[in-house]
């Protein structure tokens, strides 16, 4: 099951550093199974979460060069760009009290296509028993976190714990989470 | 290097999550930047983590059109600055401040009633170009094609089945945040060498030098633009078994009297494998 393909995506992001065009096609067709889902778990509204990702791949597609290997694989990086697209969508919107009061009744849009998204199904299961293992209040801070953009102190004040707790979970959750699926599982 | 603390494991998972509140999150950059080891690696493992949870995220896709929208955002002319075709290359361009239209819902050119007028209108211009600036057009035009044509040579270099992409890593004996990664073919005897953070000391430059048959080369002064990039195409380095290694010295401003040998040290070193 491989859902990375770390040699591969680097030379992409290269050649988008270049700016090949057709590379950033071939990171579009690899990658938007992962960022889409996120984009959209955000904006729960199928319109708002395209938006933010054309904004988060053009943001790829022009910053390109502030990848940092050192930092994480390219597929953590192209998460971080959608996922703070999506976040600053959000806030934006709920700035604007849009969001969430007016989710699309049709909020799922589009049942992914079988073919295209089994693998991505497939490990979604596998990390869905794995944050299941963990202890509740370690996934429930990954989520918040992750998911809600609250930062640490926010996520703090809302779970009434303090913030070194806070912290302490977040890392043991994440660790936890790498040690339930080790990477040569899913890499 | 700040000294590592124990609490800066739990910095990294907050950071590689991306939920730090802001000043444990420009204590952690500040840290990372400083090159902890123990750090680098935390991050890199909690980042992957961050991709599992990524892939917690209910199922969805977005619609078809999604992707000719990105795709042909990407293709729209200013949205990335062409190169000059100068050897060194400014980049990146920070364009976050361009209004971007999302969804393009741009009339067609003709309608129905103002269209004839505008086409009009736009025959009378076209007309009124004098032929000195048509024939101007058409220098560009031809600067463009061959600038692509040569655009596209380089671009092989990356895509080259036998590439090899060489990270120079710091020696210990200068500036911690120079960074430097090599994409050199060995079919082609090309390379492409791109640099960030190119921020020599006052009254000195950074030399690219190629460590051939045991002995240094230079490559060039490193020419960096105010963002502190530059990009350096190098042709012909010459027989590939020779070629051991690139690497980068602190030189008095213009460069090392010697071409063949560095004058002060040796900031940088990347060896090529195999």
């Amino acid at each position: 099951m491989s859902l990375t393909d770390q040699e591969r995506d680097h030379r992409s992001l290269l050649r988008v550093q270049e700016g090949d065009s057709r590379a950033l096609e071939e990171l579009y067709d690899r990658y938007t199974p992962l960022l889409y889902p996120v984009a959209f778990r955000i904006l729960r509204r199928a319109a708002d979460a395209e938006d933010a990702l054309q904004e988060a791949w053009l943001q790829v597609w022009r910053r390109a060069v502030t990848y940092d290997p050192r930092r994480g694989t390219v597929a953590a990086w192209l998460l971080t760009v959608a996922r703070t697209r999506a976040l600053d969508r959000y806030r934006s919107l709920a700035a604007r009290g849009r969001a969430e009061s007016s989710v699309d009744p049709e909020a799922g849009a589009r049942p992914p296509e079988p073919s295209a998204s089994a693998v991505h199904a497939q490990l979604g299961e596998r990390v869905w028993s794995a944050l299941a293992q963990l202890q509740p209040q370690q996934r429930q801070v990954l989520e918040i976190a992750y998911f809600e953009g609250l930062s640490q102190s926010e996520v703090a004040a809302r779970l009434n714990a303090p913030l070194g707790t806070v912290k302490s979970w977040t890392r043991q959750g994440l660790l936890r989470l790498r040690e339930i699926l080790p990477q040569e599982e899913w890499m | 290097m700040s000294a590592h603390r124990d609490q800066d494991i739990d910095l990294c998972a907050g950071y590689a999550l991306g939920c730090l509140d802001t000043a444990d999150r420009e204590r952690v950059e500040e840290h990372l930047a400083s090159g902890c080891p123990m750090c680098q690696a935390a991050l890199a493992e909690f980042s992957d983590a961050s991709v599992l949870l990524a892939a917690s995220a209910p199922l969805a896709q977005p619609g078809p059109a999604l992707r000719q929208r990105v795709l042909a955002a990407v293709a729209a002319p200013g949205i990335r600055e062409p190169e000059p075709p100068a050897e060194q290359v400014r980049e990146p361009v920070d364009t976050r401040g361009r209004v971007i239209e999302l969804r393009p819902r741009r009339a067609p050119f003709f309608t129905a009633g103002w269209g004839w007028a505008a086409a009009a209108a736009l025959l009378a211009l076209v007309t009124a170009l004098e032929w000195t600036q048509a024939a101007r057009l058409r220098g560009e035009l031809e600067s463009n094609r061959l600038r692509l044509a040569d655009e596209s040579r380089w671009s092989e270099v990356l895509n080259a089945p036998a590439a090899k992409v060489v990270y120079l890593a710091p020696t210990g004996k200068g500036s911690s945040e120079l960074r430097a990664r090599a994409t050199y073919d060995p079919v082609s005897r090309r390379a492409v060498v791109v640099f960030e953070n190119v921020r020599a000391p006052q009254g000195s430059d950074y030399q690219l030098w190629a460590i051939v048959g045991g002995a240094p080369a230079s490559l060039g002064v490193v020419k960096a633009d105010a963002a502190g990039h530059a990009m350096m195409r190098l042709e012909n380095l010459g027989e590939p078994k020779l070629l051991a290694a690139f690497a980068i010295s602190l030189e008095p401003a213009g460069g090392s009297p010697n071409p063949n040998a560095p004058s002060g040290p040796v900031v940088m070193l990347g060896k090529l494998e195999g």
